[in-house]
């Protein structure tokens, strides 16, 4: 399902904790997490195993077992704690809400030491010094600094640094990844000019690909921190001190090196002064509505141009697919009936990855807002076809019958007998699947459009006020499918008053 | 007028016309009659192709068609068609389109198909309708029609397209005994007019009043035939008088 739903649920989760809280039930902060760690002997690290090399990533010789140098230092902290570390993956860019939930102990995965960050849970301090790298293809010149990059299209991870400090200096046509791996992959596709992201992923990921290459030095250093529930003090404390151990054994240095991190930037962890963070001020979106709504809303109309278009393409090319299934000859209607099937069997995600990531291998290189028409458009083509079939086999045989009988081709049956009667049967199920359709439109942030989901998400990362937020965002949702179903009964009403 | 010569139509493997031969004349009222199952709807579905039949040959106004695969060429469509043109069908179960008004039942196929003028063709159906009785009626839907005026307006749209034959097939057998009567009425003045008319009905009387000959069929041949007299009075056959008597009692 889609990002949508996910997040309502991490909302009302939220909202769920906000009424313990106030209410009192359960003492948040009694317990330390710590404790609760040694009493299981396990310590649970969240990270983002896709496309998240040399972090953490699945051994290319070995797929079953994970490395990467976040692996190793977990082990190697956990071990200092007096206990095993086990890596639980969840989304990169939900780290923190999914740490607040409780789904794991701790955050180790490049997670950016900023104020942000630490004004929403506690950091502890630096275990690994990055820099920010602009990669571009090998023949592209003079990208080498962010000001270059102005009105340019640049790939940035969503939610990362990168991200940020490329908004703050603005001007640059942003196209927000999921990953990493997709990124380098569409600035190769030529969808993209350059992507900036942090040092290591760049050297792992761009660096040993001979299309690519680094355009300028590393710039804007800074610090990755564990991320930790700030009632977890006594925890924080302990990771603190078992990464000064860590970096005064070498054991940092050793697990750096082994993976090709080690650079002499890691020297200025020794110099990192913990910064006293404001602490954060509540941001109710619900009352500073003026400010994101209309933020929102531009997600939305992208919302409404992508359901609309790709529905508008669903229905005829379901006419198409369902025309040819019926009445084609032999290979053409297998074909046809080939396609529904596989389309309905296969998930939108790998349809839409394979229309945009895969398509630009054998040469054809659609933008994105093309292909999540395309995706959607086509997927949803295959149950029209099949919402139209229902409609056209529910028409009794006599009425073809007598449509042949007065002289009338097979093509005239259909125009002027039997489709006009279906369509009053395939109303409903079609607008069904409009509505569904907008919701189902914010799958397509994998493929970097910005629509509605996509906005809020990006909103709730900054202001974390998920309530106010997805509050607003299912009320637009709303406001745009409930006048579609008011429009689809008085659609229905109005072609059926004839019947009886 | 209408030619048919060893007419063999089998469903899976049970065959349930056994080589029909058929001759009739221009303005002549044929009317089939005989038990459930021997046939007689099947042998009219094949005239106008509704049904692919196995064999043989159908020749109406002068178009012939030699059966025995669907049509492949546009040639052989157009044939069809040509055929299906001359052959006007009434329906047992009326099958008007429940989406048009009466009135639109009836210009729907000469303006789709002949490309007639749309003012010509609603000129055209008003006359029918009033032909049928039901001049009042042109702009109700089916739902809003008996049993009777759909049939009623189901003729008029078959008659709409000018046909040399009309094709009958059981068109009372769905009706109210009170409502047969106003469909039979139309049928039995189509006929005085000269139409060339090829009936299924189980209405003996009705036989008996308007046809010129009566085919008695009997699993899947012509058993007998002959005039309303030879059939009705003096059957030859003892299958023919059992029906008879059978259909009588009923």
């Amino acid at each position: 399902m889609s990002n949508f739903w996910r997040e309502l649920r991490a909302c009302s989760c939220g909202l769920l904790a906000l009424l313990f809280f106030t209410v009192g039930l359960i003492p948040l902060d009694a317990a330390d997490g710590l404790r609760e760690i040694q009493r299981r002997g396990l310590l649970l690290w969240g990270a983002d195993a896709e496309g998240g090399a040399p972090y953490v990533y699945p051994d290319p010789q070995k797929p079953e077992q994970l490395i990467g140098f976040e692996y190793d230092l977990a082990d190697a902290l956990a071990a200092k704690l007096g206990v095993k570390a086990r890596m639980v993956q969840n989304q990169w860019d939900q780290l923190v809400p999914a740490l607040e939930r409780g789904n794991f102990d701790i955050i180790l995965n490049g997670l950016e030491l900023t104020p942000e960050n630490q004004r929403r849970i506690a950091m502890s301090q630096p275990y690994f010094v990055y820099a920010q790298q602009i990669v571009t293809r090998r023949e592209t010149d003079g990208l080498t600094g962010m000001t270059d990059l102005k009105g340019k299209p640049v790939g940035v991870l969503s939610s990362s640094v990168a991200e940020r400090l490329l908004e703050q200096i603005g001007g640059v046509d942003l196209r927000h990844y999921p990953g990493n791996v997709e990124s380098l992959r569409d600035l190769k596709a030529k969808r993209i000019e350059a992507v900036l992201m942090d040092l290591p992923i760049a050297l792992h990921y761009a660096q040993p690909d001979p299309a690519l290459k680094f355009s300028g030095a590393p710039f804007a250093p800074g610090y990755y921190g564990i991320g930790v529930r700030k009632q977890d003090a006594l925890l924080l404390a302990a990771l603190n001190q078992a990464i000064q151990d860590l970096a005064a054994d070498h054991t940092l240095e050793r697990i750096y090196r082994k993976y090709g991190v080690w650079d002499e930037r890691q020297a200025r962890l020794k110099d990192y002064r913990a910064e006293t963070v404001v602490a954060q001020k509540s941001v109710s979106t619900l009352r500073e509505w003026p400010k994101y709504l209309p933020l929102l809303l531009r997600g939305a109309v992208t919302t409404v141009e992508l359901s609309v278009l790709a529905m508008a393409l669903a229905v005829i090319a379901g006419l198409f697919v369902v025309l040819v299934r019926l009445y084609a000859v032999a290979p053409l209607n297998w074909l046809a009936k080939a396609y529904v099937e596989v389309i309905r069997g296969t998930p939108l995600l790998i349809q839409l990855f394979l229309l945009y990531y895969g398509l630009p291998e054998i040469g054809i290189r659609l933008n994105a807002f093309c292909a999540a028409i395309l995706g959607l458009g086509l997927n949803y083509a295959a149950s029209e076809a099949e919402n139209y079939r229902a409609g056209i086999q529910a028409i009794p045989r006599g009425q073809t019958e007598a449509a042949l009988a007065l002289g009338m081709s097979r093509w005239q049956t259909l125009r002027h007998v039997v489709l006009p009667q279906a369509l009053r049967v395939v109303i409903p199920p079609v607008t069904n699947d409009f509505i569904a359709m907008f919701k189902d439109s914010s799958i397509v942030s994998v493929i970097t459009m910005v629509e509605l989901t996509k906005v809020y998400g990006m909103l709730a990362m900054s202001t974390y006020d998920y309530i106010g937020l997805g509050l607003m965002t299912a009320g637009i949702y709303f406001a745009l499918s409930y006048p579609a179903s008011l429009f689809a009964n008085w659609l229905e009403g109005r072609l059926s008053h004839d019947h009886r | 007028m209408i030619t048919v010569e060893n007419l063999v139509k089998s469903y899976n493997s049970t065959r349930v016309l056994h080589g029909v031969c058929h001759a009739q004349q221009r303005g002549e009222a044929v009317v089939l009659i005989g038990p459930s199952g021997c046939g007689k709807s099947t042998f009219l579905r094949c005239l106008n192709q509704l049904e692919t039949p196995d064999s043989g040959r159908i020749t109406i106004d002068g178009v012939t068609i030699d059966c025995g695969h669907p049509p492949g060429t546009n040639h052989e469509r157009e044939l069809q068609r040509q055929l299906r043109l001359r052959a006007g069908m009434v329906f047992q179960a009326f099958n008007l389109f429940p989406h048009l008004t009466a009135l639109e039942n009836i210009v729907a196929a000469p303006t789709v198909v002949k490309g007639l003028p749309r003012s010509e063709a609603e000129a055209r159906a008003r006359e029918l309708l009033g032909k049928v009785g039901l001049e009042g009626r042109a702009q109700a839907y089916p739902a809003q029609l008996s049993g009777g005026q759909q049939q009623r307006v189901a003729i008029a749209r078959a008659l709409a397209m000018e046909p040399q034959v009309m094709l009958f097939d059981e068109p009372t057998s769905a009706l109210d005994p009170e409502l047969k009567d106003e469909v039979l009425r139309v049928m039995r003045q189509l006929a005085e007019e000269g139409m060339t008319m090829l009936v299924v009905t189980h209405e003996m009387q009705f036989a008996r009043d308007i046809a010129d000959r009566v085919l008695f069929f009997e699993g899947g041949r012509v058993a007998e035939s002959g005039t309303p007299e030879q059939i009705f009075s003096a059957p030859q056959q003892e299958r023919t008088r059992e029906f008879l008597r059978k259909a009588t009692v009923r």
